[in-house]
C-alpha cells in the first residue's frame, strides 16, 4: 500500500499545475511535471491559494479530468493496505489472484449446481477456512500498521500560531507552517531549517531511520535565518521556498528561499528529512517544506518486490501435472459415462423422459460434457488447497523461530541476531549454488586501521598485515613476530608503528615540511565530527566513513589534534613545531569544502592559516591525484607510486595526500565561480564539479596513506567450508586487482593448487590505444583483447576439464574486461569460462556490474544464486540474485533493507546456508511430496470407485470426510514435519558440508521422487479401496447382516487416514513428541469426528447415510481386521522400499546418521553458550590453514609484496620483470606458462 | 520453555548483567527455536527390517489362519437361476418377465455338511438372497449411478409430515400430483423374488425379521409412515408394498434401502432356523419376477451358515496371510542380503565424496 500511496502522490506529482502556464496540445503530448513549487512560509492563506491554483482541472488527451492536489491529507501518512470498507473486496482479491484459490473458487461454484455429487460444503469450507486464515493473518498486520499509522500521526510537535509554541498533532501540519523541534525529537515532515539554538545555526542529526547510519552528520542554516529562534521572532518570518517537485532522492534537495527580495540557494544541508532526529542541540525551528507521503522517506517507502523461491515455481509445474492428472481421470470418467448411460438399466428410471439431461441416453454428448464437470469436482481433491497456506505458515515459522534465534548466528559484539526480512526463500538457501560476495565490510571488517604510510618518497610503517602474513605462512617463510616499539600506540582507527614518526621524531626525517604538510592535510582535509571532552584521550570522532575516522586519529597520534569544528574554522591542536612539548592551538579557516563523491573520487579543502595564507588541501585516489599533479619532481611521483603498489599488494587501502598553495587574487576569482555554481538550481552536482576542476590541479604531492582493511572473524574457514558444499563463490570489488587477488588469497578462494586465468584491462594493446585517446578505438580494441583473452582462456580450460584430476580453475576479470565481456556478443563465452571456475574474482566493478554478473549467472546458469553484501553499493546485487543477504554491520542499512535475510557477519553464511537452507529446504520437500501423496491417495480411492459405480460421479466419502480429510486429519503432522524434521544436527551439518550438494543437486525434490511417490500412492489407494469393498461384502455379522455402501467407505476412510498419517512417520528422520501429538491426535480427531457425526442425526438428509456407521462397523470384526490389515498392506510397499534404499543406495546424510547414532545430541550447544565464539580469528586461520593441501614444496605463483619473491620467480622463469602496477597480470600470465613444462 | 536461564546469558564482561541483558538482542535460548527437542531417530537398520518384517508375519499369520478355518467353516451354497428359470433369447425373456405370466421355478440344492441349528449359538442357517451382479457397476452388472444412489428422501420415510418432500426423487416422485412413499428410483426398484423353501416336502419357516440394522429400523423409518401410492405409475419397478404396515417394519424394504458398495451384491432376505441334515435336499420354489435380463444381471441363491466373522470370506485370511507370508519371506530375504552383502553400518566409504573422489 504504500506502493499504492507513493504512486497516488506520483500521480499528483507528475501533473498539472505550475505557475508557468501550459497549453494542452492534443497528441501524445504527455504533461509534463513541473519543475519547481512555492510554498510560502508562516502564511498559511497564501499556502491555500496556491494549493487551489494548483488544483487545476486537468483535461487529459484522452477526455478524462483529473482532479490533482497536493498534500491534501496535510501530514497524515498511512500505511496500511486496506481500510475498513476495502478490506474485504481488496483482500478477496489479493487472495484470488494465486491460482490455487482461484482454482478452489470456480469448484465451489461448481459444486453449487445440480450437477455436483458433492455438496457444496465439500469444497466451501476448505476454501473458508484457507481464505479466513489468510485474511485474518492480512487484517492483524494491517491493523499493526494502522495503530502504529495513529500513534505516528497524532504525536505531538510544536508549530507557531501567533506568537507563541503550540502542540499540534503531526497530522495537522500543514506545508509553510514553522514548527519547533526539541532535542530527541524525530522531524514531523521534511523541514526547511531555519534556526538553531547552537551558535552558527547548525545543528546535528542522526539518520538511522533512513539509512541507518548511526553517526552524526551536521546540517547548517542559511545565515540569514539564523535569527528567527525565539516564537516572536519567527513569526516575523515571511518566505517564498521554490523547490523541486517532491522525489525519493535522499541525498539531493535544489531549492530557493526568497527571503525580504533575496534569492538564496538551498542545498540538501538546509533540510532536515521526516523520520531523521535531533542531537545534541536543545531546539531548531524550521519551516514544512513536503509533508505526508510527499516527504522524501515516504516516498522511498515502496514495496520491495517479493522474491519466489525456485522450489515454489516448480511447485507450479507440480500443480499442472496434477491439473492434468486431474483432467484424465476426469476424461477417463466421463467417456466412460457417455459410453455407459443405457435404458437397458430400467431401475434408473430412463424409460421415459429423462429430466436430468446428464443421464439422457439419447444425447450422450451431453452426458460426456456434464459427467466431466460433476468429476472435476469430485477430484477436486487431488490439488492440495491447504498446501499454500502450510507452506507459507511453515515458512513462516521457520524464519521467526529457527532463524532469528539462532544462537549461532547471534553476533555478541554488535549485538545483532540474524533477522529473516522474508520467508519465502527459507528453502531456496539449501540450494544456493553460486555466492555473490562483497569484499569490504563483508569479507573485511570495514574496521580501517592506519597501518602504514609514504611521506615525500619515504615509507614509514612497519606492521605486517595478516594478508602478508597468511600468504607467508602458507609459502612456509617465517616472518619475525609483531614487534612493537615499547611506546606504540594503538588505539581503534591507529595501529602504526615507526620510530621516525612517533612522539614528534619526524621532525629529524629527511624532510620535515613534508611531514607538517602530510599531518595538516590529514587533520584539515575532512569531514570528521569531534564529539565529547576535546582531550585527545576522550574526543569521539563522527565520520561518514571510517577511513576518515583512522586518518584523523592518525594526525591527532602525530601531533595534530583536531578538536573543535564549526562550520567555517577547525581547531587544531599542533605538538610539533619548534621547541618540544610547546602546543598551539591553530584555527584554520575552512573556505570551501569540494566533496567527495564516486565520480570526483577525491575531497579538497580550501583553508586559511592564521597567517593568511591560503591553501588547498586534497586526498584522493591515486589515479585522480596523479592526474591533476603538477610538472617536475618525477622521482618523488615515482617512488610514492611504487609505495603505493606495495601497499595495494599488502591488501591495504591507499589515499594519496597533495596540497597547492594559493593566491589570493586567483582564490577570488575561483570563489564566485563556485558561488555561483552553488546556487545554481539545476545540475548544480555537475556545475559544482566543473568548478572543482578548475582548483584542483598542478597539485603538489605529498604522500600517501596505507589503511589495512581487516578480514571478518573466520571468513576463511567458511569459504573454504561453502566451497567444499559445492558452492562457488564469486568476490565482486570495487577495489584493485592487486588487493582483490590478495584478499581471495587470504581467504582461500584462490590457492596455488589452482589454475588461473586473468582477464585484465591492463595489457599492452590497451594500454597503447589509451594513450592516443579515441574512445571508439578504445572500446573496439578492448573488445577484440577481452575476446582473445576470453577464448584462450576457454580453451585452455577445455583441456583441464578433459583430463580428470585437472587443478580448480580461477578466474579473475575487471571491471573494464567485464563491461565488454558483458556484451550479448561475448556474455556465452564469460559464462562458458566462468561456470567451470569454482571461483571468481571480479575486481573494479560497478554496483550495476555487480547486478549484472549477478543476473548473467542466474539467466545463463539456471543456477540458485545468493548475494552478500553490506553496503549501498551492493544493493543492486542483492536484489539481482535470487536470494539476497545483508551484513548488518557498520557501513549503513541500505544493502539490509534491501536484503532477504540479514545476518551480522560473513561466517554466518555457514549456518544459514548449511544448516537452516538445508534443512529448510529437505523439510519443504517433504512437505509438498506428501501434500501431493496423501491428496491423491485420497482422490485416487475415488477414481477406483467410480469406475464402479457407472462412471456416474457417485461419491464414495461422505462430504464432511471429504471436507476435513486435508484440514483436520491430515494437516497438523505435516506442519509438524516442516518444523521439526531433522536429518542430522547443526554441528553435522557443518562438519560435513558435503551434504549440502544433495540440495544443489535438488536430489529430494526431483520428478523420479515425485513418480516414486506416485507410485506408492496408487499402490496404497488400491490396496485401501480393494481390500475393503472386497471383505465389505460378504455378510459381517453372525446374524447375516449386510453393509452398505457408507459403511464400507467409512470403513476406507478410517483406513486411509490410518495410513496416510502413519506414512509420515515413515519418512521422518527423528520423532519428537510433536510428531506423535499431531500424528496420534490426527487419527484421535478423526474418530473422535465420527463418534459424533455418526452418533446424532440432524433433519439434513445427506448426513443420515452415515448415521450410526461407526457403531455398526465397530460391532463387528471385520472392523478390527481391517483396521490392521489394510495400513500394514499399504505400507509394506514404503517400508521394503525405504529398507532396501536405505542398504543399497544410502544416501550421505543416511550414512552421517548411522556414523554418529550414538552420539548424545544434547549439550552440543552448551558450549556454544559458554564460549561466545568459538574460534579467534587465530584459530579459524590455523584451523584454515590446516585444511589447505600441503603445497610446500611446490612453487607459488604469487608473492605480495617482496622484491626478494619477485626477482626469484623472474629468475625461475627467465624473464626479467621490472615492477609494474600490471605486475600482478604477468606474475599470473607466467604462472600460466610454467605449467605446461612441469 | 523459554524461561531457561541460559549459563552465559550476562555476556562475558558486562559490568550490570541485568542491564546488558535487557539491551541484549541475543535470542533466548530454547530447545524449540534451537531445533534441539529431544526426538527419537529411527535409523531403518536391517535389524530393524528384519524384525519388523517379522513381528508383522508373527501375527499376521495366525490371525490370517484363524480367519481362513473360520471361513472354511462356512457353508454355502450358490445357485444361480436367472439362467435356469427362463428360457428362449434375451428379448424372449425379457418379454416374458416383464409380463404377467407365472414365474415360478423350482430349484433342488444339496446339502452337504451337517450343521444343527442350536437356538443360541453363532451357527444360524441363513438363507440369502442374492441378486448378484447388480447395484453398482464393472462391466454388464448393476451399477450404483449417483442418479439411483441419490434417489431417495430420508426425509420423507422417517417423518409423517415430510411425506411431500420428494425432489430428490426424480422421475418416482409423484404419481398423479400426489407423493409416493417410499418415493424415489431405489425403492421402485425394490427386489421382487421370492422364495420358499422344503425339506422332503416339508415346508422350512424363513425367519424375515431382524435381518436389517437395528439402527436402521429404529431411527431411519418412521413408525407412523405408511407406503402411499406405491407402484402406482404407469412402470412398475419391483415389488409391492403392504400399505398397511409401517416402513420401519418393512424389514425387505430397509435392507434394500442401504444401498451396496458394489455391482456385485448380497442381500440379506432371511434365516432358516432349523436343523440342516447332511445330504438333505432343498427344494427352493421361488417367484423369478426381478427382471436382470435387459442389463444381462444374474441373479443368485447363496444358502450359507455364519461364523465369528459372518459369512465365507476366504479373502480376508488369504490377504492376512499372504501379507505375513510375504513380510515373512522379506524378513528371510533380508537376513540372507546381510549375509550375503554386509554393509557396516555408517560406513564413510559409502559417502558420495568418498567413492567419486576425481569427480569435480
Amino acid at each position: 500500500m504504500a506502493g499504492w500511496n507513493s504512486h497516488g502522490s506520483r500521480l499528483s506529482s507528475n501533473s498539472s499545475f505550475s505557475s508557468t502556464p501550459r497549453t494542452v496540445t492534443l497528441g501524445r503530448v504527455q504533461p509534463q511535471p513541473p519543475s519547481t513549487r512555492t510554498i510560502h512560509c508562516n502564511d498559511s492563506d497564501a499556502n491555500a491559494l496556491t494549493r487551489f491554483a494548483e488544483v487545476s482541472n486537468f483535461v487529459q488527451p484522452n477526455g478524462i479530468l483529473i482532479r490533482l492536489t497536493w498534500s491534501s491529507q496535510g501530514n497524515s501518512v498511512s500505511t496500511t493496505k486496506y481500510n475498513f470498507f476495502t478490506f474485504l473486496p481488496k483482500g478477496l482479491f489479493e487472495q484470488f489472484r494465486r491460482v490455487a484459490n482461484l482454482y478452489f473458487l470456480m469448484i465451489s461454484i461448481l459444486s453449487c449446481t445440480p450437477i455436483s455429487p458433492v455438496s457444496p460444503l465439500t469444497n466451501v469450507a476448505p476454501l473458508t477456512i484457507v481464505l479466513i486464515v489468510s485474511l485474518v493473518k492480512e487484517a492483524f498486520e494491517d491493523w499493526k500498521r494502522f495503530q502504529n499509522d495513529l500513534a505516528i500521526n497524532n504525536s505531538l510537535v510544536d508549530v507557531l500560531q501567533g506568537q507563541r509554541w503550540e502542540s499540534i498533532p503531526w497530522k495537522k501540519l500543514q506545508v509553510g507552517d514553522i514548527v519547533r523541534v526539541k532535542q530527541n525529537g524525530l522531524f514531523p515532515a521534511d523541514l526547511l531549517f531555519l534556526a538553531s539554538t547552537n551558535p552558527d545555526g547548525v545543528c546535528y542529526i542522526e539518520t538511522s531511520n533512513l539509512d541507518g547510519e548511526t553517526n552524526l552528520k551536521i546540517r547548517k542554516a542559511l545565515e540569514k535565518t539564523w535569527d528567527y529562534v525565539t516564537p516572536e521572532k519567527a513569526a516575523e518570518f515571511k518566505g517564498e521556498v521554490q523547490c523541486e517537485q517532491p522525489n525519493n532522492s535522499l541525498y539531493t534537495f535544489t531549492g530557493n528561499l526568497i527571503i525580504q527580495k533575496q534569492t538564496l540557494p538551498l542545498t540538501p544541508n538546509q533540510i532536515l528529512l521526516r523520520g531523521c532526529s535531533l542531537r545534541n542541540t536543545e531546539y531548531i525551528v524550521g519551516a514544512v517544506v513536503y509533508t505526508g507521503h510527499e516527504s522524501k522517506v515516504m516516498m522511498n517507502a515502496m514495496n520491495v518486490p517479493s522474491k519466489r523461491s525456485t522450489l515454489e515455481r516448480k511447485l507450479d509445474k507440480l500443480i499442472l501435472i496434477l491439473f492434468a492428472v486431474l483432467f484424465t481421470m476426469c476424461l477417463i470418467g466421463s467417456i466412460g459415462s457417455g459410453v455407459f448411460i443405457n435404458r437397458k438399466y430400467f431401475y434408473l428410471g430412463l424409460e421415459g423422459k429423462v429430466n436430468d439431461s446428464q443421464f439422457d441416453p439419447s444425447n450422450r454428448f451431453v452426458v460426456f460434457i456434464l459427467t466431466m464437470f460433476t468429476l472435476i469436482t469430485l477430484f477436486s481433491t487431488v490439488i492440495p488447497i491447504s498446501l499454500y497456506v502450510s507452506i507459507e505458515g511453515i515458512k513462516f515459522l521457520q524464519s521467526i523461530k529457527f532463524i532469528n534465534n539462532d544462537l549461532n548466528m547471534y553476533h555478541a559484539e554488535t549485538n545483532t541476531p540474524a533477522l529473516a526480512r522474508t520467508s519465502n526463500l527459507n528453502e531456496e538457501l539449501g540450494q544456493v549454488e553460486y555466492v555473490f560476495t562483497d569484499k569490504t565490510g563483508t569479507l573485511t571488517r570495514n574496521l580501517m586501521e592506519f597501518f602504514k604510510c609514504s611521506i615525500g618518497g619515504v615509507s614509514y610503517g612497519t606492521g605486517i598485515t595478516e594478508i602478508e602474513r597468511g600468504v607467508a605462512e602458507r609459502t612456509g617463510v617465517k616472518l619475525p613476530e609483531d614487534r612493537r616499539s615499547a611506546n606504540a600506540i594503538r588505539e581503534k582507527g591507529f595501529n602504526f608503528d615507526d620510530v621516525r614518526l612517533m612522539n614528534g621524531a619526524w621532525k629529524n626525517e629527511p624532510n620535515p615540511d613534508m611531514c607538517k604538510e602530510f599531518f595538516r592535510c590529514l587533520a584539515v582535509c575532512h569531514t570528521v565530527l569531534p564529539e565529547g571532552d576535546d582531550s585527545p584521550e576522550k574526543i569521539i570522532y563522527q565520520a561518514a566513513s571510517p577511513d576518515e575516522e583512522a586518518l584523523v586519529t592518525a594526525a591527532k597520534n602525530f601531533g595534530f589534534f583536531f578538536y573543535r569544528r564549526t562550520p567555517t574554522t577547525i581547531y587544531v591542536r599542533e605538538s610539533h613545531v619548534e621547541k618540544m612539548g610547546k602546543i598551539d592551538d591553530v584555527c584554520y579557516e575552512i573556505l570551501n569544502v569540494l566533496e567527495f563523491n564516486s565520480t570526483r573520487k577525491r575531497q579538497s579543502v580550501v583553508c586559511r592559516f592564521p597567517d593568511g595564507r591560503l591553501v588547498l588541501y586534497c586526498k584522493g585516489a591515486d589515479t585522480v591525484i596523479y592526474e591533476r599533479l603538477g610538472e617536475g619532481n618525477g622521482d618523488l611521483k615515482k617512488t610514492t607510486r611504487e609505495h603505493l603498489e606495495l601497499f595495494g599488494a599488502a591488501g591495504l587501502r591507499t589515499l594519496c595526500l597533495a596540497y597547492k598553495n594559493l593566491s589570493p587574487d586567483m582564490y577570488e576569482s575561483w570563489n564566485e565561480k563556485f558561488i555561483q555554481a552553488k546556487s545554481s538550481l539545476r545540475d548544480r552536482e555537475k556545475k559544482l564539479d566543473e568548478v572543482a576542476e578548475l582548483i584542483e590541479k598542478d597539485l603538489i604531492l605529498i604522500g600517501c596513506t596505507a589503511i589495512e582493511d581487516k578480514l571478518q572473524e573466520g571468513v576463511p574457514a567458511c569459504i573454504q567450508i561453502l566451497s567444499k558444499a559445492g558452492i562457488k563463490i564469486w568476490v565482486l570489488t570495487g577495489d584493485k586487482m592487486e588487493t582483490a587477488i590478495n584478499i581471495a588469497y587470504a581467504c582461500n578462494l584462490i590457492n596455488n593448487d589452482m589454475k588461473q586465468f586473468i582477464i585484465s584491462s591492463e595489457i599492452d594493446d590497451i594500454r597503447e590505444v589509451e594513450e592516443k585517446g579515441d574512445p571508439l578505438e578504445i572500446a573496439r580494441v578492448t573488445k577484440e583483447a577481452v575476446k582473445t583473452q576470453l577464448r584462450n582462456c576457454i580453451e585452455e580450460a577445455q583441456q583441464i576439464l578433459s583430463t580428470v584430476t585437472g587443478p580448480k580453475l580461477a578466474l579473475v576479470i575487471d571491471g573494464k574486461c567485464l563491461m565488454y565481456a558483458l556484451d550479448p556478443s561475448l556474455r556465452g563465452m564469460l559464462l562458458n569460462l566462468s561456470l567451470n571456475c569454482s571461483s571468481v574474482v571480479c575486481c573494479r566493478v560497478s554496483p550495476l556490474q555487480k547486478a549484472q554478473v549477478t543476473s548473467m549467472v542466474k539467466k545463463g546458469a539456471k543456477k540458485i544464486t545468493l548475494s552478500i553484501g553490506d553496503g549501498a553499493n551492493d544493493v543492486s546485487m542483492i536484489q539481482a540474485a535470487h536470494v539476497g543477504v545483508g551484513i548488518s554491520g557498520l557501513e549503513g542499512m541500505q544493502a539490509v533493507m534491501a536484503s532477504d535475510f540479514a545476518i551480522a557477519q560473513f561466517r554466518f553464511l555457514t549456518d544459514l546456508l548449511l544448516v537452516h537452507g538445508r534443512l529448510s529446504y529437505i523439510r519443504i520437500c517433504k512437505v509438498v511430496t506428501y501434500f501431493f501423496y496423501k491428496n491423491l491417495t485420497f482422490t485416487l480411492t475415488q477414481f477406483w470407485f467410480i469406475l464402479q459405480a457407472g462412471f456416474s460421479g457417485q461419491r464414495y466419502y461422505d462430504d464432511w470426510f471429504q471436507a476435513c480429510y486435508n484440514v483436520l486429519f491430515t494437516s497438523l503432522p505435516v506442519v509438524m514435519l516442516g518444523l521439526f524434521d531433522k536429518d542430522v544436527n547443526a554441528s553435522l551439518s557443518k562438519r560435513y558440508p558435503q551434504l549440502y550438494v544433495e540440495g544443489l543437486r535438488n536430489v529430494f525434490f526431483k520428478w523420479r521422487v515425485v513418480a516414486g511417490w506416485t507410485l506408492f500412492s496408487v499402490y496404497q489407494s488400491l490396496i485401501v479401496f480393494f481390500f475393503v469393498t472386497r471383505c465389505g461384502t460378504s455378510p459381517q455379522t453372525s446374524a447375516g447382516k449386510m453393509f452398505g455402501l457408507w459403511d464400507i467407505s467409512t470403513m476406507a476412510f478410517t483406513c486411509l487416514v490410518i495410513t496416510v498419517n502413519l506414512r509420515l512417520l515413515l519418512c521422518c528422520n527423528n520423532i519428537t513428541k510433536w510428531h506423535h501429538i499431531s500424528v496420534w491426535g490426527s487419527i484421535m480427531a478423526w474418530f473422535l469426528f465420527i463418534f459424533g457425526y455418526s452418533g446424532f442425526m440432524t433433519k439434513s438428509d445427506r448426513q443420515e447415510n452415515v448415521y450410526f456407521i461407526i457403531f455398526i462397523l465397530m460391532s463387528t470384526p471385520f472392523f478390527y481386521l481391517m483396521l490392521v490389515l489394510v495400513p500394514v498392506a499399504a505400507l509394506v510397499g514404503d517400508f521394503l522400499y525405504q529398507g532396501l534404499q536405505r542398504w543399497f543406495f544410502p544416501y550421505d546424510y543416511q550414512i552421517i546418521q548411522e556414523m554418529h547414532h550414538h552420539e548424545p545430541d544434547v549439550n552440543v550447544r552448551a558450549q556454544y553458550v559458554e564460549v561466545e565464539t568459538r574460534m579467534t580469528p587465530e584459530e579459524a586461520r590455523t584451523f584454515a590453514l590446516a585444511q589447505l593441501p600441503s603445497q610446500r614444496s611446490k612453487h607459488t605463483g604469487f608473492a605480495f609484496d617482496s622484491p626478494a619473491y619477485e626477482s626469484f620467480f623472474a629468475a625461475q622463469a627467465g624473464v626479467h620483470a621490472p615492477q609494474k602496477p600490471w605486475d600482478v597480470v604477468r606474475r599470473a600470465s607466467m604462472v600460466k606458462r610454467a605449467k605446461p613444462t612441469k | 520453555m523459554s524461561s531457561n536461564p541460559t549459563p552465559s546469558s550476562g555476556g562475558p564482561g558486562s559490568v550490570d548483567p541485568s542491564a546488558a541483558r535487557r539491551n541484549s538482542k541475543r535470542p533466548k535460548y530454547s530447545k524449540f527455536t534451537q531445533q534441539e527437542l529431544p526426538a527419537c531417530k529411527p535409523i531403518l537398520t536391517p535389524g530393524w527390517v528384519i524384525s519388523a518384517f517379522l513381528l508383522v508375519s508373527v501375527v499376521f499369520i495366525p490371525i490370517g489362519v484363524a480367519s481362513l478355518f473360520a471361513s472354511r467353516d462356512v457353508v454355502e451354497i450358490v445357485d444361480r437361476y436367472d439362467d435356469v428359470c427362463m428360457n428362449g433369447t434375451k428379448s424372449d425373456r425379457i418379454k416374458y418377465i416383464q409380463g404377467s405370466g407365472d414365474k415360478t421355478c423350482t430349484r433342488t440344492l444339496t446339502w452337504t455338511v451337517v450343521m444343527p441349528y442350536k437356538p443360541h449359538s453363532h451357527h444360524h442357517f441363513i438363507g440369502l438372497c442374492v441378486s448378484s451382479t447388480f447395484q453398482h457397476f464393472p462391466f454388464l452388472s448393476f451399477p450404483f449411478v449417483s442418479l439411483y444412489v441419490k434417489s431417495r428422501s430420508d426425509a420423507q420415510l422417517r417423518y409423517k409430515k415430510k411425506e411431500s418432500e420428494v425432489s430428490a426423487c426424480k422421475p418416482e416422485d409423484m404419481v398423479d400430483g400426489k407423493p409416493i412413499v417410499p418415493c424415489g428410483l431405489i425403492a421402485w426398484s425394490l427386489f421382487n423374488d421370492t422364495y420358499s423353501f422344503a425339506i422332503r416336502n416339508q415346508n422350512i419357516t424363513v425367519n424375515k425379521k431382524d435381518i436389517s440394522w437395528e439402527s436402521d429400523r429404529d431411527h431411519k423409518f418412521g413408525k407412523d409412515v405408511y407406503p402411499k401410492n406405491f407402484q402406482k405409475g404407469s412402470l412398475i419397478g419391483g415389488a409391492h408394498l403392504n400399505e398397511s404396515v409401517p416402513l420401519s417394519q418393512q424389514e425387505d424394504l430397509i435392507v434394500w434401502m442401504r444401498t451396496a458398495a458394489l455391482p456385485t451384491f448380497r442381500k440379506l432376505y432371511g434365516r432358516i432356523e432349523q436343523d440342516l441334515q447332511a445330504n438333505d435336499v432343498i427344494t427352493v420354489t421361488l417367484q423369478n419376477n426381478y427382471n436382470t435380463y435387459s442389463f444381462n444381471g444374474k441373479k443368485m441363491l447363496v444358502l450359507s451358515t455364519t461364523s465369528w466373522i459372518g459369512g465365507k470370506n476366504d479373502f480376508l485370511g488369504i490377504a492376512y496371510l499372504t501379507v505375513g507370508g510375504f513380510c515373512f519371506f522379506l524378513a528371510v530375504l533380508f537376513t540372507l542380503i546381510y549375509l550375503v552383502k554386509p554393509r557396516r553400518l555408517g560406513d564413510p566409504s559409502y559417502l558420495s565424496w568418498n567413492r567419486n573422489p576425481g569427480g569435480r
